[in-house]
């Protein structure tokens, strides 16, 4: 069923003569779309936490769409990584469609749990452990019963007489099978996965699913970090997603102004997904205070909640600010994937501007184009209607240590960020920043306590999605030099004293060992 | 066969009785036509050949050899009309019309080389008569073969017209050339309804050349396990065995038959009443067109439609009622004037028969026939509507049970003795249309499950 890809056969699977198997791993890593085969900070950042971490052993999971949407791997893997598997969620099942009656009891205990869901921060532990528990298995509801019986073809009807507001069937019917069937694959990786002492979640999501049902079946420690807020990023993919009709017409639009029931069964199902994982991990751990804050009004409760932030090798960099040529180059680069969220066309819209005051100004972004191909031939249209071909390059993935010499500004236009690295990388190789008022944008351009505060701006915070604003700042920092300098200052000396790995790998460190040695609670009181 | 709907709703939708009257001969024409024609013309042949002076001993055996050709040519090439109307259907479907061509010639290469590959043996070895007349007998079965293919073929691109018109004309040279060559006897009644069916053959398939397109000459793309349902395969043969395995018990048990030339067996008491009676199926097989190819279509279209294009459960639901209520109404009026024919047949039978002049000792055996093959009319109807909604396994489940129940009844009856010949078949065609309807309704309450959940 999941592929179990190259790479395992690196994994010593010690099994001795009783049926006590060793662990493969001291970590799981639960990765959803990301490391190694997705390019971006998360993965960066988890190869981090591996090489920083050798005396931990690391087992990644890997779980992604489906099989066509990734390449090769990106990273070569650490030696301390001891364990891979990848699995894709959408894969067509092979078990040939057929009637089936299907055991109706699981679907009614189903109908009480979504009922407790439905109630605002309620959640149905006990039910839920249950249903999860027991998914695809005896007494429970099996792939096959969701997929083909006429139990579940009763359940849907009523759900949907019952509530859906949308008149097409069809679509809902699709969109509760789309929902539902990762469920069962990720019960069965949850089986299939060897012993480990530990999983480690990078989002919610169905990664922190996964990490929920592993900490509720084999009672192991779940670790939760999340870089962006995974519930705040499905919203703003689902608020776009065009694949998802809403029933509005012009007659009826005052009836629906509000975003459309399936868009919204789709939210609701994220945020129950990212619930259930705040209520099995520990710690969950954010990068910042602003999304600590979230989390805990998503429902993670406050006391396990902690912040450590990113932090990057600033020795590493040293060279690249050696580098640097005398005079300011006239060069905004955005570093990062080619993607709505991190708003392109915005920071074309601001090269545009930018170019009317200085024609010598130049935009490079930088970063891998192959996740989202109509977007960035939307954005090549774009920087080609507004006549910007001598002024823009789309670089594709680049060895950061040559590029960032060469940028006067790196500037960040997304719509969402958590922490972004490339800040921090920007700072220490003595790069200033603009960047958008999300995530911690602000804290590492501004400061965040008294004493950060004092060492000044290191660039300007903008907002989003507003090219006029952002040229204005770019230009005032690029014909400025005095100004420059003191914000290039002020990024060096934050990113040597708040963001270097050390004190993240130390943290992590001390979350690991906790996890491991400390002797384990009980899962639920029964 | 949805296109003959609209062409019927056109008639009706004049609203007067003469247009009913019209709608109703035209779909009656289009139905029957094909079987009507042919049983008309070959024993019209056979009533002017013997005013022409040939003998009536040669006559009944030309009817028995064409009988066992039709026969022989609709159990050999069932299976390959159904897998291959489903064939061409996808394709039209995909947009791939240029494949339809080659495959058409690739089924005919191998239903008539396969047939003339089988038949040839046969025919060489059990019939005594002069090589020229094994010859034609040969070329009579191969030529037939062909014909049922292009005809189905023809009939899915929708050009009854055209059928029925070259039908007539196929038949009237087949008659002219059967009695300009009645000198020959018995050979020459052959090589008239040889020319005819292969007159037939030629024209259809040159009209269907004409109108598709082609890239290569010979394609077997049919056959390929990925895009052909053999199940298909299956209920075409089942069918036409089923529809004649009572025929040939009745031929080859010794009490009931008399060899009349070479294998060939005929059983007078048999075979006479059942042919008259397949001629009283007309209304109802008119009945059919309009109410399942034109009403239950529509419906049927409709019912998907909302599926497809996004209605809401209550108004697929309610398409789905109405998708039933054009079933059912369309099974009823089926049996309702089937069964005025039947009554008309208990009243009017002993006259009718003795008007053209067939002994009155026929007439139980007649009744029970007419009553048989007018079932046999809803369980064609409930059949049909099984196809439209894609039932294959069930379909072949109710052929399976037709042809095994109408070998076991007819076996059965011989055992009972002569007042119950007749009996298995219509016990037979009776069960397996309660069967049909049976399966039906469950298939019909589980429609919008089966539709969502167990697509592939």
């Amino acid at each position: 069923m999941s592929m179990i890809q190259a790479g395992a056969e690196k994994s010593p699977m010690v099994r001795t003569a009783g049926s006590v198997v060793e662990p493969v791993a001291d970590i799981a890593l639960l990765l959803e779309g990301t490391y190694p085969y997705v390019r971006g900070g998360v993965s960066s950042w988890v190869h981090q936490i591996i090489s920083g971490l050798p005396e931990f052993t690391f087992a990644v999971i890997f779980i992604g769409g489906q099989k066509e949407m990734y390449g090769p791997a990106q990273y070569q893997f650490p030696p301390n990584v001891t364990h891979v598997e990848t699995h894709y969620l959408l894969h067509r099942s092979l078990v040939k469609p057929h009637s089936r009656k299907g055991n109706r009891q699981p679907f009614q205990e189903m109908e009480e749990l979504h009922a407790t869901m439905r109630q605002p921060g309620k959640l149905a532990e006990g039910k839920m452990i249950d249903a999860f528990a027991r998914l695809d298995s005896k007494g429970g509801i099996s792939q096959e019963d969701f997929l083909y019986s006429e139990a579940s073809w009763d359940y849907i009807t009523r759900q949907y007489k019952e509530r859906c507001t949308e008149p097409s069937f069809v679509d809902y019917f699709w969109a509760i099978r789309a929902m539902h069937a990762p469920l069962f694959v990720l019960a069965d990786i949850a089986t299939g996965l060897p012993p480990v002492r530990a999983v480690h979640a990078i989002s919610t999501g169905y990664a922190g699913l996964l990490g929920a049902m592993m900490r509720l079946r084999r009672n192991i420690p779940f670790v939760l970090t999340e870089h962006g807020i995974y519930t705040k990023e499905r919203k703003i993919d689902l608020a776009q997603a065009t694949w998802i009709h809403d029933h509005n017409d012009d007659v009826c639009n005052t009836l629906h102004d509000e975003m459309g029931y399936i868009r919204g069964l789709w939210i609701r199902f994220y945020e129950q997904l990212g619930r259930m994982a705040y209520a099995q991990a520990s710690p969950i751990i954010s990068l910042y205070e602003g999304n600590r804050l979230r989390q805990v009004a998503d429902g993670a409760a406050p006391e396990k909640t902690r912040v450590i932030t990113n932090g990057i090798n600033v020795e590493r960099y040293r060279g690249a600010l050696e580098k640097r040529p005398g005079k300011i180059p006239p060069v905004l680069g955005l570093v990062g994937r080619v993607v709505p969220i991190k708003d392109i066309k915005t920071f074309i819209r601001t090269l545009r501007m930018l170019v009317k005051e200085r024609p010598d100004a130049q935009g490079w972004i930088v970063g891998p184009e192959d996740e989202d191909p109509s977007y960035v031939n939307e954005c090549k249209e774009l920087a080609e209607s507004l006549g910007l071909k001598d002024h823009l390059r789309f670089m594709g993935f680049q060895n950061m240590l040559e590029i960032l010499p060469q940028l006067g500004l790196m500037v960040l236009t997304s719509i969402s960020e958590a922490l972004p690295l490339v800040i921090l990388e920007a700072f220490a190789s003595g790069v200033p920043c603009l960047a958008t008022d999300v995530g911690s944008c602000r804290e590492l351009i501004e400061g965040t306590a008294e004493q950060d505060r004092a060492l000044g701006a290191a660039g300007s915070v903008v907002h989003i999605a507003d090219p006029e604003g952002t040229a204005k700042a770019a230009l005032e920092l690029l014909n400025n030099p005095g100004k420059w300098r003191a914000a290039q200052q002020a990024g060096l000396a934050r990113v040597k004293r708040y963001y270097d790995d050390q004190l993240m790998f130390s943290s992590y460190r001390e979350v690991y060992s906790e996890a491991l040695g400390v002797p384990r609670h009980p899962a639920v009181a029964n | 066969m949805a296109g003959i709907g609209f062409e019927i709703r056109k008639i009706l939708e004049r609203d007067n009785y003469w247009s009913v009257l019209r709608a109703y001969g035209y779909a009656g024409l289009v139905s029957g036509g094909p079987w009507v024609l042919s049983i008309l013309s070959i024993m019209m042949i056979g009533v002017l050949a013997v005013m022409l002076g040939v003998e009536q001993r040669e006559v009944n055996a030309f009817q028995i050899c064409v009988t066992y050709m039709m026969a022989g040519s609709l159990i050999w090439t069932g299976g390959m009309q159904l897998m291959f109307t489903r064939f061409v259907a996808d394709r039209t479907y995909a947009d791939d019309k240029a494949e339809v061509l080659p495959n058409l010639f690739g089924v005919l290469m191998l239903t008539m080389t396969g047939g003339f590959m089988w038949a040839a043996p046969f025919i060489f070895s059990f019939f005594t008569g002069p090589f020229f007349q094994q010859l034609l007998l040969l070329c009579n079965f191969v030529v037939l073969s062909g014909m049922w293919i292009v005809l189905i073929f023809l009939s899915g691109m929708k050009a009854y017209g055209r059928i029925i018109w070259t039908l007539a004309k196929g038949y009237s040279l087949g008659i002219a050339v059967g009695l300009l060559a009645s000198p020959w006897e018995l050979n020459g009644l052959l090589l008239g309804v040889l020319t005819g069916h292969g007159y037939l053959l030629f024209s259809f398939l040159h009209h269907i050349v004409r109108e598709y397109p082609g890239n290569s000459l010979l394609k077997f793309d049919f056959l390929d396990r990925s895009r052909s349902f053999y199940s298909l395969f299956a209920v075409g043969t089942l069918y036409y065995l089923a529809v004649w395995i009572d025929k040939f018990i009745f031929w080859f048990v010794p009490y009931t038959s008399e060899a009349v030339i070479g294998p060939l067996r005929a059983s007078i008491i048999y075979d006479l009443p059942i042919f008259l009676a397949y001629l009283f199926i007309l209304p109802g097989m008119a009945v059919f067109l309009v109410s399942i190819e034109a009403d239950f279509a529509e419906q049927h279209e409709r019912f998907y439609r909302a599926v497809r294009e996004g209605d809401t459960l209550m108004h697929i639901e309610y398409r789905r009622d109405q998708m039933v209520y054009a079933a059912r109404q369309g099974i009823y009026e089926i049996f309702k004037v089937q069964g005025l024919t039947v009554v008309l047949c208990l009243l009017w039978g002993r006259s009718l028969l003795q008007t053209i002049g067939i002994s009155p000792l026929y007439i139980h055996l007649f009744y029970i026939d007419v009553v048989a093959v007018s079932v046999q009319v809803l369980l064609m109807a409930i059949l049909n509507i099984l196809f439209y909604l894609d039932a294959r396994r069930e379909v072949l489940i109710v052929t399976a049970c037709f042809f095994i129940t109408n070998l076991l009844f007819t076996v059965a009856t011989l055992q009972l003795g002569a007042e119950s010949f007749g009996y298995g078949f219509a016990v037979s065609v009776t069960l397996s249309a309660f069967l049909g309807l049976f399966i039906l309704s469950h298939k019909f309450n589980r429609l919008e499950y089966e539709t969502f959940m167990l697509q592939g």
